[in-house]
Parts: C-alpha cells; structure tokens; sequence
C-alpha cells in the first residue's frame, strides 16, 4: 500500500466516533489509575486487553495507547497532592512537586507535571516516527543468526537493568522462554509440555499469566501492611489556583531541560526492561548536574517536575521504537500491546510496517492524538484530583480483583483460566517477596517462538553453529549481550563490597 | 521496571531474616531444578525432523539445561549466604506469614471465589467477594461496613452488566440456576 493510502485509511480509522469515544475512556482510566497509589500503569494496560478484543485492530491499539499516555501523566497527581508517587514511574515527581504544592502552589506544580508529560509525550512521538521506519528497513535484512543474537541481547539487558541478583533476572527470563515452549511447537505444530491437559494444548494463556503477574500478585502486596490501607490523607490545603497557559510559557521557558529530559526519556524507553520508573530519576538527576542553581533541586522548583515528567511520559513514545521495528517489547506494556496485536492476529516484527503500514501509522497518529487528550483532560479535571487519591486500598484492591477475573474470563470463557490465574497471583506474589523480578519473565514469554523459530531457521539454512559468531552483527550483539551481563555482575559485586565496608 | 521498584521501594519495611529468605530459595530452586531435569528427560522423546537439525524437543533442552544451571548456581549462593547469617536467628517464617495475613487472607478469599463461580455465577459470586474482601481489609461495622455493601452491589452487579452487555465478554452464569 503506497504511503499515503495507508496514511488517509489510518486517519479514516483514528478519527472516527467510536475510536475517539474509546480513547477518550482509555485516557480517563489511565489517568485515574496512575494517580490510585498502588495501581500501576501497568495494571491498567493489562486489564484494559480484554475489552479491546472485540474492537478492530487500531481500535483496540489506539485504546491501550491512550490509557498508557494517560498513564504517564496520572501518577503526578498524587506525587504533587500527597507526596506519595501515584506510580513508580513519578517517583522523582515527588521531589520537587510535593514541596511545590506545599508551599502553596498546587495548582501550579500540577499544571507544570501535566504540561511537561505533554511535550515530553509529543516529543517521543516525533523521534518515534523520525527512527521507527528507517529502524525496520534494517532489521528486515537481518537474517535469523542476528535476529537470535538480538533476543539473546535483550534477555540479558532486562535481567541486568532489572531487580538485585542478575542471577535471578535470568533464571526469570528462562523461565518465560520455557513456558513459551508449552503447547505447539512453532515450526512443526508437535504439541509439547501439555501432558494430555486440553487446556494447554494451546499453549499457557499469556494473559492470564500477565494478569497473575501484573495485577494479582501486586494487588496482594498491596494490602499486606494493614497500617496503609486507610490512606488518602489530603496534606495539601489551600485553594487550588489554575493559571494553564502562564505555566505552558514556563515549560516551554526550559526547552534546554524539556528536550534532555525527553530525549532520555526515549533512549530509556527504547531500551528493553527500562521504562518510566528508571527514566523519570535519570532525568532528574541529569537536570540537577546541568542546573545552574542544583541546591534549589528538592526545594520545589519548576525545573525538578519538568525533568521527572517529561521524562517519564518520553519513555511511552521510546517504548514503541524496538517495538514497532524489531518485534521485541521495550517494556511490559509494550509486550502487553504486542500480545493485543497477536491476539488480533498482526504479526508484530521487522515487516510490521510494511504489511500492517495504515495500523502503524494509526499508532503514530493515536499517540498525538492520546497527549491531546490527556492534556484538555487533566486541565479541566485537575480540581477533582485530590478527590481520586481519597479512595481507600479497601475498596480499590477488591474492585480490581474483580477486573482481573473478568479479564481471565475475557479471552475463553473458562473457569479453568480463573483458577490458573490464581495460582499465578500466589506464585507471583511469592517470587516478588523472594526478589525475583517479574519483568524478564513476561519479556521471555513473549520472545520465546520468536527466538526459538529464528534458531531453528539458522541452522535449517546452514548447519554451521559457528555462522552466529562469524556473522559480524551477530557476533556484536552477542558481545553485547557477554558485556551486559559482565558490567551488572561487576556494578552489584562493588555494591555488595561497599555495603560490607560500610556495615 | 514499574512492578519490580515497588516492590523494592518495600524493602526498608522488611524485617524477615536475611536466613528464611536464603533457606526458600533454596528449598525452592531444588524443587524447580528437580521439575527442569523431569522435563528434560521428557523432552528426548520430542520427535526430531528430517528438515531441519533441531527438532521439537531441542529448543526446550537447551532452556531446560539453562535454567537448571541457574537453579544450581542461585542453591549455592544462598547456601553460602544461609552460612553468613546468624544461626540462631531462626528462619522466622511463621513470623513472616503472619505480617502478611491480609495479603494470604485475599488471595485466600479469590481463590474461594474462582471456586464458588462456575456453581453461583459471575454476579453473585463477584457482590461475595467484593463484600468479603472489604470486611477483611477493615470494613467491620457502621458506616463503612454500609458503604462496602453498597460497593459489592454496584460493581458486583454493575461489572456484569457492563462487560456482558456492553464490551459482550461473556461470563459465567452459574450452575445452580
């Protein structure tokens, strides 16, 4: 399909009434959810899948996309109201906005987080279209040695970025590539692992797992400390005062700190297993170091709320890069996209956008047109705000529960997922208290047939082993992946010394 | 990544010996090191192909044997860290349950409610969870008790009406009527 084809029938699809309706709900959950302490982004993604099911491909896409733009900007709510960050992604938005709305000026710590996630948003947007294209045409011409290597490179930089013990990242990751290898083998359709069990004969449902993972073994964690469930203290007094458009001067009054923030917001999310939560305290930190006045940082200055936010909303767009041109998820939302994509039956990777280019382009488009909404939302909302963060965990933690099983229930309508979600939630819940991260097993879920399709490739076309080191791109990303694992080993040993040292 | 830095961000709260923790992983690695080498085993029997060198079976054996050199390597580090600790620290694992009753309660209660769906039905069984759960967490009496009944009415039956009638998921409806 020429360019422009696929650009007016991704427009025709986008900007119709039921997409926009849709979007316009995903951007409010996303929105309200972040801003819930407790309710990750994450968890709203995962339990948003189900209901895109019966929607068209870009319906659906474009849905998700909204509610994780909405995301992005939502945890700053209760980070600037309550000091507490809404999700780990707005951790540094504390910093600075809490001080800020302390002292008497929450309407403009709020209105400067909602105007950074913006601008961060459009400009991750931009790199994504500018990079995403160009990216793909490459990675179509590698072949399966570089394609393994990749994964192979990916797997370890999200068990090294991720959690304490890059041991255990691994394991987590291997584990997520072996549950993949349940129910039929992808090339020859043998059924494997599914011990006479019908249901698995189909192979471990993903969502179900995402669910368990994402949101009942969160959920559980959530109510453990009996002390916290009374939350929603409001700290903030005062009358709220709303000057939208002098404080939209102010950000764009730091298109130094705008544009770095952003700009790391977008390598970071590119990067598989980082996302906001990482991005949001790189970009702080690196605002106060180029800041002219640091000791400021901390105090409430507008510098700290647009480098947290613009930051953390960047990675969305960043996120989508090795998505949308290589196949693999940059993060768990964007393997929770991917699964969205598949179930729809789009096959996601390097041809992605030029089989499916109207759908691609669809998710550029939704992805401006999510950070517009987002904005007029949050302007028109704010004085609500503090309202949402009042809900106790008591309440929160059930409701969602029950979101979950219909989530379960979404894709077959069979109990049997239900109870493999619970002892999903349980071993999740468990595994977490033991220091297990959770990530590197969903990304490993989700890698796994194509991994093992693209080995299995290259040594159908050559059975020389030998190609995967000789091969130079091949050969650098398998250096890559030895470094990345060399350099966490490294950086965790010197921790443990100078906990040792200073113990 | 979001997930694994909330749980982080818990760790100052902890205060579960270093030695429980060292103690499960190991009584857990084992466990799953034993369940790896019975797949592995069972992956041989996989049938291999006349088109390509790796069949059904070689895919899984090569994560297999990964992962089950993990499981050895993480035995070995926590039995090295189980010799640092103190040993009459005690495991503390009874101590560990009971700091996180609500946490066990609720996935308890979900469970129970996985179990109760397919005879009573998505709508009945959701409203009983909804009020359980919320008693649980602390709504016991007066006029937080009413507003948890309130809530388990609403959503228990206002979830059903809107996903079986609005996004049209369908959802169970339960055997006994």
């Amino acid at each position: 399909m020429p360019m422009t084809d696929a650009l007016l029938s991704s427009v025709e699809q986008l900007f119709s009434l039921a997409t926009l309706v849709s979007m316009m709900i995903g951007v409010m959950a996303g929105v309200v959810a972040a801003a819930i302490p407790g309710f990750t982004i994450t968890m709203a993604i995962v339990l948003t899948l189900p209901v895109t099911f019966t929607m068209p491909p870009l319906q659906g896409v474009a849905t998700m996309l909204a509610v994780y733009v909405g995301g992005g900007s939502g945890g700053l709510i209760s980070a600037a109201l309550l000091g507490i960050p809404g999700t780990p992604s707005a951790v540094a938005t504390t910093f600075d906005a809490y001080p800020m709305a302390r002292k008497g000026e929450p309407g403009r710590a709020l209105a400067l987080g909602i105007w950074a996630s913006f601008f961060g948003a459009l400009i991750s947007a931009v790199v994504l279209i500018v990079a995403a294209p160009p990216l793909a045409m490459i990675a179509v011409k590698l072949g399966p040695w570089e394609y393994f290597s990749l994964i192979l490179f990916a797997v370890t930089v999200v068990a090294s970025l991720v959690g304490k013990s890059i041991l255990k990242g691994l394991m987590m990751s291997l584990l997520g590539l072996f549950i993949a290898t349940v129910g039929q083998d992808p090339m020859m359709g043998v059924p494997r692992f599914t011990f006479g069990i019908d249901v698995l004969a189909a192979g471990i449902p993903f969502l179900v797992v995402l669910i368990g993972i994402f949101a009942v073994s969160q959920l559980a964690s959530e109510v453990e400390n009996p002390a916290e469930l009374h939350q929603g203290q409001a700290l903030v007094s005062g009358k709220m005062h709303f000057r939208p458009f002098a404080v939209m001067r102010e950000v764009l009054g730091r298109p130094g700190n705008l544009l770095r923030s952003s700009m790391l917001g977008v390598v970071i999310g590119a990067v598989p297993g980082a996302g906001g939560s990482i991005a949001n305290l790189i970009a702080y930190d690196q605002a106060k170091r180029a800041s002219k006045t640091p000791e400021l940082f901390g105090t409430g200055i507008a510098d700290g709320v647009v480098a947290s936010e613009s930051g953390n909303s960047a990675t969305a767009g960043g996120g989508l890069i090795p998505m949308i041109a290589l196949g693999i998820p940059g993060s768990a939302v964007d393997a929770v996209l991917m699964a969205a994509l598949m179930v729809q039956g789009v096959s996601v990777g390097p041809r992605l956008i030029m089989d499916n280019a109207d759908l691609v382009y669809g998710m550029f488009l939704a992805m401006f047109v999510a950070a517009g909404m987002v904005l007029a939302f949050c302007l028109i909302s704010m004085r609500w705000f503090l309202r949402i963060t009042e809900i106790p965990k008591s309440i929160i933690v059930p409701v969602v529960l029950v979101c979950c099983a219909v989530g379960a229930l979404a894709l077959n309508n069979r109990v049997t997922d239900l109870y493999l979600l619970t002892g999903v939630g349980l071993v999740g819940y468990l595994l977490a208290k033991l220091d297990y991260p959770l990530a590197p097993l969903v990304l490993g879920v989700i890698l796994g047939p194509i991994a093992e399709t693209n080995l299995r490739r290259a040594l159908m076309a050559d059975e020389d082993w030998t190609l995967f080191f000789t091969r130079p791109i091949s050969a650098a990303l398998l250096l890559l992946a030895v470094l990345s694992v060399v350099f966490t080993v490294r950086r965790l040993l010197q921790q443990r010394a100078g906990v040792r040292a200073s113990t | 990544m979001n997930d694994a830095t909330n749980t982080v961000s818990r760790v100052e709260r902890e205060t579960d010996s270093e030695r429980g923790k060292a103690l499960a992983n190991i009584i857990f690695n084992a466990g799953l090191a034993a369940l790896f080498v019975g797949l592995f085993l069972q992956a041989g029997d996989l049938p291999s192909s006349m088109w390509e060198p790796l069949g059904a079976g070689s895919f899984p054996r090569l994560i297999l044997g990964a992962l089950i050199t993990f499981n050895l390597a993480i035995m070995v580090q926590s039995v090295a860290a189980l010799r640092r600790t103190d040993r009459e620290a005690g495991v503390g694992a009874t101590h560990w349950f009971i700091q996180r009753r609500m946490a066990f309660a609720t996935l308890a209660v979900f469970s129970l409610y996985a179990l109760l769906m397919p005879w009573i039905g998505f709508a009945l069984a959701s409203l009983l969870f909804l009020l359980a759960v919320q008693v649980i967490l602390g709504a016991r009496r007066g006029r937080r008790l009413l507003i948890a009944g309130v809530i388990a009415a609403v959503f228990g039956l206002g979830l059903y009406v809107l996903f079986s009638h609005v996004f049209l998921i369908s959802l169970p409806r339960g055997h006994l009527w």
